[in-house]
């Protein structure tokens, strides 16, 4: 095991059955669909002339994507995604029915605003009113026009939410003067959704009549319409207030202009003095959407005609930025946001309309990733009226300006800045990942969601957004709170990310949030107040250099920008004299270990939304680490493992010169590589140096020996490491010589560095362990030539051939390829481990080979002849096939396993295991036990071997640590010199496996948990109880019975249950069989 | 027990004079295990290690039923003169003399099958009337067998080597090997460049004129060199026909590139890999 790399250790870390008990009775349960074949075109087929037709579409293919199959690709996923036919119709149909019902809507008496008794109690206003007194009065008059808007009309709304905007135009007579002001016309808006609605609820067209904001902006309530039955999932009619045109003067709105009077706002009878009103831009914008949306859906209907691209362009970039969960929430990017800019992109002529889908998103992506609108915004508006407000003044007053045809509006006014630049980054990476040949962009920027967790590095939750109160309280954001009608989420969010990335500056590339997001609301409900958007979830990617760093190293304490270092970081900034001399503030963290360093920015997070948002710690979720307890190990010590395996390498480093420079060695050493996994970092629990109690063994003749009346000794790995030895003539030529050869110098070995270096040494036939600095190396000796050896055969024309042995591909694996495995694993290790469950499984096994490019050491004519040698021999191939630089034809490291069940079973966990992680990690409120994924479930084995704890030599390695630990007659030292030699390699339940496999490997599957597991797992395989024809060589534990007077043999379970006793001496409590699982 | 009793007459009721006989480990199992025993027949005659009629062929040995306990067992039928167990029945291997006390070693694996050479062969008919009787014991007061920690700990002592040992055994190999190697080297020397009864002169890479190796790789290496030859020589795009080639070859390419990905798609969609979320 010591060598094996870290895909197949994966996947022995806990019993693993194969999946379903439709696989153990001989039936599989996935469909069996062939394996791909080469494509075979008669040889007429292939050369008869093309016609025109076909002619253009092959050079299409050629010219507007990138290969036929992206082409073929798209077009799938466009009939997935889009709105069939026959649907519309009966969309149509509906939309009708309620255009006819909403002109019978009776009139009302006009009334006072806050008189709100005219309405049933059945139906709440669904706005937020406060305060509630209000000036103005409202009367219910139908609606003087009815326009179904958006993308229902231009054919691009995407499933899974087929949605049809209406827009009801509230007649003129409804409002009054200053109805702008002080949220009069929200109010008369709500009013007036909430008489509809109340109308509508009687009717039985309907399934559902609901309220719900729009985009979660709780200044825009909207009514969700939803048809009667079947079709209640098919589709959500929005019904959108809006004024009549010219109600409004468009001046009244400009970003500078205030429209919430403090006084109001903050209930004071009489306005202040002599104080300016501020600016209210996000309430103005509010108004402004409704008063243009007939004139975008016009704007946009003219940019769609001749274009067919700009549909399935659409229905891309909307799939896009639903994987990324970036179109839902406060602030998002929304469908109408990306056509509007792709119309924009139009007018610029950065797209034209003989594009294709695929064109469309690229230029658009490429744009994206280009331009930062919340610097330089953008307008669509077309003569530069220069009354209008200029681009600065939307700047002023918003983080990103996107500003529509009329010059009025921000269509970004909403969104954050930290929101854009995730949407840049996205935008980025996935024109980096088009432009990658090697990679399927298709699978990567189309179908596969990426959630928060898996996108960044550590997560974080704010569990009671109602603290963000107080951060508006402590901020003094009393202004933005008017602007925003008193929603403290949305004003103080910008705030605490930018507060964020200030902190983080150079650690992290990317602070981002979550969007905070409102459900819809039946209409006899009040309307959800701010905090229930639930949790806030931050994001944030690191720069790796600099994310673990524990100095924040500030001006010199004399220039004038100390005292602003001064009061960022509080009391945490101190004065520090650095090696050149300078007296500096700076911020010191305090982290000893390099996991404890990794969660520096928790500190940091902590300490700056206390200091300066006012939120307590425990309000905070931090999620960056919490698998790593799993890896975590004794009680001093604090760290996963690095250290100790930085202290190994140290010594191996060591061992490797002195073995260079050995003197007396008749042949010289050409290589030191070593092969643990410790060596590459990746060790799961790194030894640790350690010195054995004489007194816990038995001794003779100065070699200790486990003792059979105490525990079993703690286990010490030895480090395997190769040597090569110079190739020379004084070599033998013969398999068995060689052996012999090395076994001598594996004794030379021992003698040379027990005399010039003072080791103890310990040489055996195959190996050499070493005891050095506490640690045990196992020193192996190879001969380049070896494994050729090993395969030569002589043809009978007396030709030379080489072929593959069984000895001969292990003895390469060990000595040729496995030194090549290196570390490639960045970032947090947690995001690390949830990615690489993701890619169990959802990587298509069958279909596809999964090329490792390490360090780009393939091109593109070698990716694309592995997978076409992939498909072609498919068949003879591993289930799991891997490819690398070094390895690119014969997965040499899955060869053996997974076997397509254990790899069925370990995709099924895998899903399983990051469903039930992403739950965990995501909900904060609840009790998260992340080690839950990794303790398997027991009670779909046959039967269970229970371990004696005492015997298992790593008991302590186990995912919930044992409570009380037992001596295992080890105790930590590096600097002991002459002793005894340690008991190494020792490990009864892997002897005790190693004899259950080889003796009832056709019958059964075992699984352990070698990391400390106290069960054996143990599962008949499906055909072993089929009962055999009677022959010699498959008597193994069976026994002869007659079964219609043929001689058959069946398994001898009773013995085989006694067997597993038996073999077990001393380590196996108790055999646990579920017979009522099996019949013979 | 009754089903052991209905294997034995199924297998005698067969022709084959199989016996089955019924081996626990100790005292306190319950359920035994069944030694299948047969009198080894040999077809050619070729296997000399296992002499018929004197050899019992015995299948079903348990794991932890060594040649010594097999032997102890059958050891009340009759002088027991060898036990050879392996994994699966075929002829016997004459045993090297030389067996190294640290190299090849095999150490058994699983249920194995055994033959046990008797001295005379009434023992082998005696052998077969044990299946009339009670369960036979592996593992007695008398003669204990090891299992699983006290095993372990034993082959964890054995597994250390004495150093001195070793290094003798290695000399003594490594020098008859060189003496194999120089004897073989003087024949080939002597030989070297003289005409067999036929007159055919060996040739190898020792002489004064090398020839090519006899190798796989060298043949290869050859053709490899020839074709490459042969494309230099070759002009392409020169007629007019050759350019009409290459345009339709293009096409064909296309085409095929084109139907392999549609067979990928068709693939895909059964798969149901085209729903996004």
């Amino acid at each position: 095991m010591a060598g094996s790399p870290e895909a197949a250790e994966e996947a022995e870390q806990g019993p693993e059955p194969p999946a379903g008990d439709a696989v153990r009775r001989g039936k599989r349960a996935a469909p069996t669909a062939a394996a791909p074949q080469p494509a075979k075109l008669s040889r007429a087929e292939l050369y008869k002339p093309p016609t025109s037709e076909e002619l253009t579409q092959l050079k299409e293919t050629e010219d507007l994507f990138h290969s036929s199959l992206l082409r073929l690709q798209i077009e799938e996923l466009l009939k997935e995604v889009t709105l069939k036919e026959t649907k519309k119709k009966r969309i149509d149909a509906f939309l009708h029915e309620i255009n006819s019902l909403l002109s019978t809507i009776p009139k009302t008496p006009e009334t006072e605003l806050t008189d709100q008794t005219w309405l049933s109690k059945d139906v709440k206003v669904p706005f937020l009113q406060v305060p509630f007194s209000v000036k103005g009065r409202f009367h219910f008059v139908p609606p003087a026009e009815l326009k179904v808007v958006g993308s229902y009309l231009l054919g691009t709304c995407v499933r899974p939410e087929i949605n049809v905007d209406i827009a009801v135009t509230m007649p003129r007579e409804i409002f009054q003067d200053k109805d702008n002001l002080n949220q009069r016309y929200h109010r008369k808006r709500a009013l007036y959704l909430s008489h509809i609605a109340q109308h509508l609820s009687k009717e039985k067209l309907f399934g559902s009549v609901k309220f719900a904001y729009m985009n979660s902006n709780h200044l825009k309530p909207i009514l969700l319409l939803r048809p009667q039955g079947k079709d209640e999932k098919m589709v959500t009619v929005r019904l959108h207030a809006c004024p009549d045109s010219g109600l409004f003067k468009p001046s009244r709105f400009y970003p500078s202009k205030n429209n919430v009077r403090t006084a109001w706002f903050m209930e004071q009878s009489t306005p202040k003095e002599g104080a300016t009103e501020p600016p209210t831009p996000h309430y103005n914008n509010s108004i402004l959407c409704d008063t243009v949306m007939l004139s975008h859906l016009h704007f946009l209907s003219n940019t769609a005609t001749d274009f067919p691209g700009m549909k399935d362009g659409l229905a891309l970039l909307k799939v896009w930025l639903n994987q990324r969960q970036l179109s839902k929430g406060l602030g998002c990017f929304s469908g109408f946001l990306v056509s509007m800019l792709v119309a924009y992109l139009l007018a610029k002529r950065k797209i034209v309309k003989m594009m294709s889908g695929y064109q469309v998103l690229r230029s658009t992506l490429q744009f994206l990733a280009a331009t930062d609108l919340s610097v330089t915004g953008i307008s669509l508006a077309q003569d530069a009226d220069p009354s209008l407000p200029s681009l600065d003044d939307f700047h002023q007053a918003f983080e990103v300006v996107f500003v529509d045809p009329s010059g009025l509006v921000n269509l970004c006014a909403d969104m954050t800045a930290s929101k854009y630049h995730q949407v840049q980054f996205e935008a980025k990476h996935s024109m980096e990942i088009l432009d990658d040949r090697m990679v399927d962009g298709f699978q990567v920027l189309l179908m596969t969601p990426k959630p928060m967790l898996r996108t960044f590095d550590h997560v974080f939750h704010l569990k009671h957004v109602s603290k963000l109160q107080g951060t508006c309280k402590k901020m003094q954001l009393l202004n933005e709170l008017m602007d925003r009608g008193g929603n403290y989420v949305a004003a103080a969010l910008p705030f605490v990310v930018s507060l964020l990335a200030r902190g983080l500056s150079q650690r992290a590339q990317l602070v981002a949030h979550s969007l905070p997001q409102i459900p819809e609301w039946p209409i006899d409900a009040e309307p959800p107040k701010h905090k229930d958007v639930g949790p806030l979830t931050f994001g944030l990617l690191f720069v790796p250099e600099f994310a673990a760093s524990t100095l924040e190293k500030g001006p010199q304490a004399d220039h004038p920008e100390a005292l602003e270092f001064r009061t960022f970081w509080g009391d945490k900034s101190e004065l520090r004299r650095f090696q050149d001399g300078s007296i500096c503030e700076a911020v010191v963290w305090e982290a000893s270990t390099v996991c404890q360093k990794r969660l520096i920015p928790e500190q940091i997070i902590r300490h700056l939304l206390k200091l300066h948002a006012d939120i307590p710690e425990s309000s905070i979720c931090y999620t960056g680490a919490l698998l790593e307890s799993v890896i975590k190990t004794g009680k001093e010590a604090q760290g996963t493992g690095e250290e100790a395996m930085v202290s190994v390498v140290c010594s191996y480093d060591d061992l490797s010169r002195k073995l260079w420079n050995l003197k007396e060695l008749p042949l010289t050493v050409t290589a030191v590589q070593g092969v643990h996994p410790a060596l590459r970092y990746t060790d799961v629990f790194p030894p640790i140096p350690m010195k054995p109690v004489y007194s816990f063994y038995n001794k003779s003749k100065h070699l200790l020996y486990p003792s059979e009346e105490k525990p079993c000794p703690a286990y010490i790995t030895p480090l395997k490491i190769i040597c090569h030895m110079e190739g020379s003539g004084q070599w033998p030529q013969d398999k068995g010589a060689i052996k012999r050869i090395k076994a001598a110098f594996h004794l030379r070995l021992a003698e040379l560095l027990r005399q010039q270096h003072q080791l103890v040494c310990r040489p055996a036939v195959t190996h050499t362990d070493v005891y050095k600095d506490g640690y045990i190396f196992r020193l192996q000796v190879a001969y380049h030539r070896e494994p050729l050896i090993l395969k030569e055969v002589v043809t009978p024309e007396g030709m030379l051939k080489y072929q593959d042995t069984e000895e001969s591909r292990q003895l390469e694996l060990e000595t040729l390829h496995l030194p090549y495995l290196t570390s490639s694993l960045h970032g947090s290790p947690q995001v690390g481990f949830l990615r690489f469950l993701n890619l169990l499984a959802t990587f298509d096994w069958k279909n596809n080979p999964l090329i490792v490019n390490l360090n780009t050491g393939l091109t593109d004519a070698e990716c694309t002849e592995i997978k076409n040698k992939f498909v072609a021999a498919r068949s003879h191939l591993p289930v799991m096939f891997l490819a690398t630089p070094k390895d690119q034809g014969s997965s040499m490291w899955t060869r053996e396993r997974p076997s397509a069940q254990i790899l069925q079973r370990l995709v099924l966990l895998a899903l399983e295991s990051l469903r039930a992680l992403e739950e965990q990690l995501m909900a904060p409120l609840s009790d998260q036990d992340v080690k839950m994924v990794f303790r398997p479930p027991l009670d779909f084995y046959d039967v269970l071997i229970h371990l004696n704890p005492k015997q298992i030599p790593r008991h302590l390695e186990s995912v919930d640590r044992p409570v009380k630990s037992v001596s295992r007659g080890v105790v930590k030292n590096s600097s002991a010199m002459n002793i005894l030699f340690p008991v190494v390699d020792y490990d009864p339940v892997q002897l005790y496996l190693q004899e259950l496999r080889d003796a009832f490997d056709d019958l059964a599957l075992f699984f352990y948990d070698k990391h400390g597991g106290e069960v054996i797992a143990v599962l008949w395989k499906p055909l072993s109880f089929k009962p055999l024809p009677f022959k010699a060589s498959s008597m193994k534990g069976r026994k002869v019975t007659t079964l219609n007077n043929e001689l058959v043999c069946i398994p001898n379970v009773e013995a085989i249950l006694e067997d597993f006793e038996i073999l077990g001496e001393g380590l196996v409590k108790s055999v646990e069989a579920h017979t009522e699982k099996w019949t013979i | 027990s009754a089903g052991n009793g209905a294997g034995v007459a199924a297998a005698s009721q067969n022709g084959a004079s199989l016996a089955a006989l019924a081996v626990k480990f100790a005292e306190r199992q319950r359920s035994p295990h069944c030694l299948l025993v047969k009198e080894h027949q040999v077809r050619e005659g070729a296997d000399t290690a296992h002499p018929p009629r004197r050899t019992l062929f015995v299948l079903n040995v348990p794991p932890y039923c060594g040649p010594d306990a097999l032997s102890r067992l059958f050891s009340r039928c009759g002088h027991v003169q060898s036990v050879d167990m392996c994994d699966k029945p075929g002829p016997g291997e004459k045993k090297d003399k030389l067996t190294s006390k640290f190299f090849d070693h095999k150490t058994p694996k699983g249920f194995q099958v055994a033959y046990v050479v008797f001295r005379k062969a009434a023992a082998v008919q005696a052998a077969k009337a044990l299946s009339k009787e009670g369960p036979l014991l592996i593992s007695t007061k008398s003669h204990p067998v090891k299992t699983g920690i006290s095993k372990w700990i034993a082959s964890y002592e054995a597994s250390i080597v004495n150093p001195k040992e070793l290094k003798a055994e290695v000399d003594a190999y490594m020098q008859d090997y060189d003496k194999k190697t120089a004897e073989e080297e003087a024949k080939a020397a002597k030989e070297e460049g003289v005409p067999d009864e036929e007159g055919w002169v060996k040739v190898t890479r020792k002489g004064r004129k090398p020839g090519l190796p006899r190798t796989e790789a060298a043949n290869l290496r050859v053709l490899e060199k020839e074709k490459q030859k042969r494309a230099r020589k070759e002009l392409l795009n020169f007629y007019a026909w050759q350019h009409r080639e290459t345009k339709r070859e293009h096409i064909a390419q296309l085409r095929k590139k084109f139907e392999e990905d549609k067979q990928r798609i068709a693939l895909m969609r059964a798969q149901r890999k085209f729903r996004p979320y």
